[in-house]
């Protein structure tokens, strides 16, 4: 759901819709063998095209994070299994077993960068609501792990995260370690990156859809 | 100005765009089918009807494992870092295949059943659905009629080809054999007579 990505849909759109129109009013002479052509290659292009609006239209987004609820659940719908296969391209899990978000965004709508640094903060008591364990893990532009001096590609409630005093956590994602910090430090790479947060039997509050996850603020 | 091509254009776009809607799934996981039966993941092609491990150094530390040239890195770009994937595509068109889990004493764990022509999954065992016990499961293909053995579950496929993907909790690096012992012992194996 990137804006490139976005223009994109958008130009192979407008080319269709520009060609089917042309079709309508301007043809003239032609062979069957383009008819068939030009069918397919349109019909191809309107296919995706179609996913992808109907993937922005049923995703959830929140604070900059991206949800699909339904993923790999049967029954689900042709047109909308297309539409997850856009923005969650795997066998995923079910909702009640795990729940995926994304972001590459800020709260503030600005693409990350490791060029800033970020803080995710979960206040007290809004720690994602699960019945197995939840994670955040870094992703490079192109979903590659990042290296850092301390082999470390994700943080959650199994790595060792340190609270504030008044019970909140903060999670520092940035490129250079933060001092005093290191256990809640998420290495971010020199270029853009993106999160992804995982959680494992995810709460009733989660799957009601009314758990909100916090943004990740730019700090510097 | 010939109907007869605006009819033909038109028959064909519309039939092209809602085949695509529909085969999208598949042919995502058509890069799955791949991955496993063809390229494999380091350690060669997975055969079919066999349950490959995610090795305990490509989840430690993906970044420092340099695959061989031509393998998938499906195990290694993408992934989560909380859990170890058992993968395996089945056929079942040649009959029933047990699949056994051994008591994970607890542990999370799941494994899902995806059909591969729509990328829905059909069935779960794991923590959240059948809880941590060691217990055997009948996955039988479409039409299988026969009597299901004794202290056996049944797991009833839509499809003849399944995606198998286990995921075992590792809470750190230090419980990582264990998880890995543990995902080892799940194993499928033919249902005999």
């Amino acid at each position: 759901m990137s804006r490139t990505y976005t223009y994109f849909a958008a130009l192979i759109g407008v080319i269709c819709v520009a060609f089917i129109i042309y079709m309508l009013f301007f043809a003239h002479t032609r062979t069957v063998r383009s008819d068939v052509v030009q069918g397919v290659l349109i019909g191809f292009g309107m296919a995706f095209v179609t996913a992808q609006a109907y993937a922005r239209l049923k995703a959830t987004k929140v604070n900059g994070w991206i949800t699909m609820f339904g993923l790999g659940v049967p029954g689900n719908g042709m047109l909308l299994r297309a539409a997850h296969a856009q923005l969650f391209p795997g066998p995923v899990n079910v909702p009640q077993e795990a729940m995926y978000w994304w972001t590459h965004s800020d709260g503030a709508s600005h693409t990350l960068s490791g060029q800033h640094d970020y803080i995710m903060h979960f206040p007290a008591g809004q720690l994602p609501p699960n019945d197995a364990f939840w994670s955040l893990t870094m992703g490079d532009a192109r979903n590659h792990y990042v290296p850092n001096p301390i082999h470390r590609y994700s943080v959650g409630d199994h790595s060792g995260l340190a609270q504030n005093p008044d019970g909140s956590v903060d999670i520092y994602i940035q490129r250079i370690a933060p001092a005093g910090h290191e256990s809640n430090w998420l290495p971010a790479p020199v270029g853009e990156f993106i999160l992804w947060l995982r959680v494992y039997i995810p709460g009733q509050a989660i799957l009601d859809g009314e758990y909100k996850v916090p943004p990740v603020d730019k700090v510097r | 100005m010939a109907y007869e091509h605006l009819l033909i254009f038109g028959g064909v776009c519309v039939a092209t765009w809602c085949l695509v809607i529909y085969f999208w799934p598949r042919l995502l996981l058509y890069v799955y089918k791949r991955g496993l039966l063809v390229k494999g993941f380091g350690d060669g092609p997975v055969p079919i009807n066999t349950l490959y491990t995610q090795p305990q150094a490509l989840f430690a530390d993906p970044l420092h494992v340099t695959l061989p040239a031509g393998s998938s890195n499906l195990m290694s770009v993408g992934t989560n870092r909380d859990t170890l994937y058992v993968v395996g595509w089945l056929d079942l068109s040649k009959g029933p295949l047990i699949f056994c889990v051994p008591d994970m004493a607890g542990r999370y764990y799941s494994v899902q059943f995806t059909d591969p022509s729509n990328n829905t999954n059909f069935a779960y065992v794991g923590k959240r659905t059948t809880g941590t016990k060691a217990g055997d499961y009948l996955i039988t293909g479409p039409g299988w009629k026969e009597p299901v053995p004794q202290a056996v579950t049944r797991i009833s496929s839509p499809n003849n080809s399944v995606i198998v993907i286990g995921r075992v909790f590792v809470e750190n690096n230090t419980d990582l054999p264990a998880a890995y012992g543990l995902a080892r012992q799940m194993q499928l194996k033919p249902l005999s007579h």
